[in-house]
């Protein structure tokens, strides 16, 4: 065994290069595949957005109707479980129907490799990222756009969507 | 407890932990590192305080420290990385330690409680417990569970 001077991380083989927009959430990076978000917008342009009824899933309070799709907007301090704060902008992912409340973008970056999520990570965080990267002496999880909603917690969102849909339509409905 | 079995005398790594001095079997320690940055990320996973990077690698660090001494880690510590298996596979993983270490040879007297003490070595006046790192941090992660479900249910 021996006492080993502080080292720098060693130069990995030469990867394709991938862009990705570093942002924060309650104070911690985050970095997300730059392909994967369609739009990056303010809050205060989602006048339009729609408070939906369900207790079940408590990250996501609202929905966006872009191009015909409805997205569903989770705030990414609860997804996380960070402390609360107030998002700034949100980001229209490409994929799949998800908006992420986030606090800001901190800038674009290229990474030249993920590193597996060590196995000591056991919990819910190997759905949230796809890899680690390390970029200028620090570690930050790239976020895996599928992890933001499962496929049950989609079913369960367009059940409760439907529903608020249809009690409206009854409401607006006028009796002969 | 068994008789010592000098026959399989074997080397081990003395490191300090809290207020305790423990044993790691030095076939499955790679190294002490420094007081580096421990990088800390969102997760959900019990005893895992975060990751620090050596040589190009990115090692999960398992904070023992309370479970072990039942008291919190001081700060500014060294980390002892050693191997962690998950079944044919084993990644690099570390424990906060503080600098000082020691590389002995000594037998063995073998325990079965508790589970993650994998037996006693005598390193002059002193009894020290051999950690068995697997077992160590699964039993860890399992009490965390429990603890976290009971806080639930209550």
């Amino acid at each position: 065994m021996r006492i080993a001077a502080q080292d720098t991380v060693k130069a990995r083989k030469a990867r394709r290069p991938e862009a990705v927009i570093l942002f924060t959430v309650s104070n911690q990076l985050f970095a997300i595949a730059a392909d994967s978000v369609q739009e990056i917008r303010s809050t205060d342009s989602l006048g339009a957005a729609l408070e939906i009824e369900q207790q079940e899933i408590p990250k996501v309070r609202h929905t966006i109707e872009r191009g015909h799709r409805t997205y569903y907007v989770v705030n990414a301090c609860a997804h996380f479980g960070l402390r609360i704060v107030r998002p700034a902008l949100v980001l229209m992912l490409r994929q799949i129907r998800v908006a992420v409340l986030v606090d800001r973008i901190e800038r674009m970056a290229e990474i030249s490799g993920l590193g597996a999520l060590p196995r000591a990570f056991i919990g819910t965080e190997r759905q949230w990222y796809r890899g680690l990267a390390y970029l200028e002496d620090q570690v930050i999880p790239v976020v895996n756009p599928l992890g933001f909603l499962t496929s049950q917690e989609f079913i369960r969102l367009d059940g409760a969507t439907a529903e608020a849909s249809r009690r409206d339509l009854e409401r607006a409905a006028v009796p002969l | 407890m068994s008789a010592p079995n000098i026959a399989n005398a074997k080397s081990y790594v003395l490191v300090q932990i809290g207020d305790r001095r423990f044993a790691l079997s030095a076939a499955e320690v790679s190294e002490l590192a420094p007081p580096v940055r421990l990088h800390q990320f969102p997760h959900n996973s019990p005893l895992v305080s975060g990751i620090i990077v050596r040589r190009g690698r990115l090692v999960p660090v398992y904070d023992v420290c309370r479970l072990l001494t039942g008291k919190d880690s001081p700060s500014h510590q060294f980390y002892l990385v050693a191997r962690r298996h998950f079944g044919s596979a084993s990644e690099p993983a570390a424990i906060p330690v503080n600098g000082d270490s020691e590389l002995v040879t000594a037998d063995t007297v073998e325990v079965t409680s508790p589970k993650y003490v994998s037996g006693i070595l005598i390193h002059g006046n002193e009894s020290i417990e051999v950690l068995d790192l697997d077992t160590l941090v699964t039993a860890g992660s399992q009490e965390q569970i429990q603890l976290a479900n009971r806080g639930l249910d209550a």
